[in-house]
């Protein structure tokens, strides 16, 4: 009886000091920060819903080795930098440990600040601005494309294949709309194309009635609209309705289903750099669009590069934990995926490389139309 | 010439636009001395219910074969639904509050919009709607080169009908005059057996449904519609009836009319990123000189 007695103590003893290495629940939590509110609620809700999906995924899988908890903490940045630096400040305070987002590259820059000082690992599945990861930040990614390899591709097609002799670019303004408009004009210096008319809209118009009628008078053979997706659907209905028989050309954050729904015949022609998706017979991206298309209908332009930033970080704390930022930092920058949107491989910089297509809208669809690496078309 | 016409058309349509939904602020605000913040939602609510008839229809396959049919039913359900919207709105967050300080009321006018807005985002959700026709391509034509799309065609006349009618409406009937009076002296009113709050409802309704009928139009005309599309429009119809004189019918009209063409020609012949900066300066400007805006009436002592 006594042994027993001992024996039982001894295990509940053993029992009180293994308990807590067992049952302490420990929760993986993951932030991201996208416009969840506002005109761009759009795109930011493909984000948040591309993260959803990733997290899903893992968790049928049984989860992040290490944790037996993901929680995930989607906030708005609403493409202002101010509402993005609470927002980045919130998540730092949550102890997340790392961060998906944010989409406009003003909230993204000044969100990473914060982040990077916070040594939370900020990925971003949108924001396309050089200065991202220009700054030397140990802990900015970038999973989608660059605006300077963006313009690269632009300038090339209108010189090469196109072969226009003059544009008239509109931007918003904002660093990512306004940068890339700069570094079009850049790059097509000495390929002869005259830059005719350089405008500025503000974010959230929606008559741009007024800014066409001038663009019309400098009869231009190309608009190119550096905008977001809401300004850019209106832009090519009003655009056609005034008449004017430019040739469009708009880029990624036009390249959403919403531009072909709302644009509808306005759209037919228009020509658009995107980072074109790989075939769907890659098992990586028939996982993502089965489990995305299941519970959110079609994929948006950034969810598939949501859920590859999602799944770069939840792979990296997979194989070293999350307790040490620096070494996640390490292991994410390591990284070599096949993901959703590309195979991801980071550089010194944190970028992941571009590869920008250039895209046109035909029977309402995108279609892919022209390779800038061969010159050639499809 | 050519250019200039051409912003003269663009500028009408949208003076039109910004002229329906401010007569809505400014019989409001003529009648109770209250500015309705939440009228711009009440605008995007009438943009929605349009595109959801729409859409329905042309689900059911009725709006190809009578797309004249399915339009006059956008207008009148999406007029239906904000006449209701307003009887509520007015209910709810303003009859409560006749007697209370004009700051509680003008809170609850702000709290209104902002409600309004995000129960939109939450019952509709963040995306752009489409309208299922594109009335850009049903024709246009041109007028010593300036492109006239039918569309502005139609939204300048419905808008001009719209607005005789209101105008025939306030001056040629009795309940208009009922309307007058009270705005003139809500107990003198009262006393010669004008029941006030019944007026103050159906102002808010006359003011919801032209705002419904501009919502609809401006989907119409812009292909889509979301939720927060009633914030801005809203704050230049609210600056119109401030500039053409709140309280006044006419400045309203005049009000929209001028924020439109200045907003159109700032962006053709100036900067286009500040055209909204030029609309406010004429504000200020002609509030500079004329406090009370272009039409707006003197200050008497019962006012103040």
């Amino acid at each position: 009886m006594k042994t027993i007695h001992r024996t039982l103590t001894a295990l509940l003893a053993a029992a009180l000091v293994v308990a807590p290495g067992l049952s302490a629940a420990k929760t993986l939590k993951i932030g991201s920060l996208s416009p969840l509110t506002g005109p761009y609620a759009a795109d930011g809700n493909d984000i948040r819903h591309g993260v959803e999906t990733a997290i899903a995924l893992w968790e049928a899988k049984g989860g992040v080795p290490g944790y037996d908890k993901i929680e995930y903490y989607p906030q708005d940045s609403a493409c202002d930098g101010k509402q993005a630096v609470s927002a980045a400040n919130k998540l730092a305070n949550l102890g997340v440990i790392g961060v998906v987002g944010a989409y406009c590259s003003s909230a993204t820059i000044p969100a990473s600040d914060v982040l990077n000082e916070a040594r939370v690992p900020v990925l971003t599945p949108a924001s396309t601005n050089e200065k991202v990861t220009e700054r030397g930040f140990k802990y900015m990614f970038r999973v989608c494309g660059r605006d300077d390899d963006q313009a690269k591709v632009v300038a090339k097609f209108l010189s090469q294949q196109l072969k226009v002799k003059s544009i008239a670019l509109v931007d918003d303004k904002t660093t990512y709309t306004a940068g890339l408009a700069k570094n079009i004009k850049k790059f097509l210096k000495g390929t002869g194309i005259k830059v005719v008319a350089h405008e500025h809209v503000n974010q959230g118009d929606k008559d741009f009635s007024g800014v066409l009628t001038k663009i019309k008078a400098t009869r231009p053979d190309v608009l190119y609209m550096s905008l977001y997706n809401p300004e850019g659907n209106l832009m090519a209905i009003q655009a056609r309705r005034l008449g004017l028989k430019a040739v469009l050309m708009t880029e990624d954050a036009v390249y959403h289903p919403n531009y072909l729904k709302i644009a509808k015949k306005a759209a037919e022609g228009t020509f658009l750099t995107y980072g074109q998706p790989p075939s769907e017979d890659i098992p990586e991206v028939a996982a993502f669009i089965n489990a995305y298309s299941a519970k959110y209908g079609q994929p948006g332009s950034y969810s598939a590069y949501a859920y590859d930033a999602a799944n770069v970080l939840l792979s990296a704390v997979a194989k070293v934990g999350a307790d040490d930022p620096a070494k996640l930092a390490e292991a994410i920058r390591a990284t070599r995926m096949q993901g959703a949107s590309k195979f991801i491989q980071f550089d010194g910089k944190g970028d992941s490389g571009s590869t920008y297509k250039v895209m046109v809208v035909r029977d309402g669809k995108f279609v892919p139309y022209w390779d800038p690496d061969t010159g050639k078309l499809y | 010439m050519e250019t200039f016409l051409q912003q003269m058309v663009n500028g009408l349509t949208l003076g039109a636009v910004y002229a329906l939904i401010a007569l809505g602020y400014t019989m409001v605000y003529g009648i109770i001395q209250l500015i309705n913040f939440a009228h711009g939602e009440i605008f995007a609510a009438g943009g929605y219910i349009g595109v959801i008839t729409l859409s329905f229809l042309q689900s059911r396959g009725v709006l190809e074969a009578h797309p004249t049919l399915g339009l006059v039913l956008a207008f009148a359900l999406a007029m239906v639904y904000c006449a209701f919207l307003a009887v509520a709105l007015e209910r709810m967050a303003y009859r409560p509050l006749r007697d209370a300080s004009r700051l509680s009321l003008l809170l609850s006018a702000l709290g209104m919009s902002i409600f309004f807005s995000n129960g939109m985002m939450l019952c509709q959700g963040v995306y752009d709607k489409a309208y299922p026709i594109q009335l850009y391509s049903t024709g246009q034509f041109t007028v010593g080169g300036a492109v006239v799309s039918y569309i502005q065609v139609y939204i300048f006349v419905g808008a001009l009908i719209l607005m005789i009618g209101l105008n025939l409406f306030v001056n040629r009937t009795r309940l208009g005059k009922a309307m007058r009076a009270t705005a003139q002296d809500k107990v003198m009113s009262a006393l010669l057996g004008i029941n006030a709050n019944r007026t103050i409802t159906i102002t808010f309704v006359i003011g919801s449904v032209l705002a419904a009928a501009a919502g609809v139009m401006v989907g119409l005309y812009y292909g889509s519609v979301r939720f927060d599309m009633g914030f801005i429009p809203g704050i230049k119809a609210f600056a119109a009836a401030v500039l053409g004189g709140i309280g006044n019918l006419t400045g309203a009209v005049l009000g929209g009319m001028i924020i439109g063409m200045v907003e159109v020609f700032a962006a053709g012949y100036l900067a286009s990123e500040y055209k909204d900066v030029f609309a406010f300066i004429i504000l200020i400007l002609v509030l500079y000189f004329r406090p009370t805006g272009i039409m707006g009436e003197q200050v008497d002592d019962t006012r103040v």
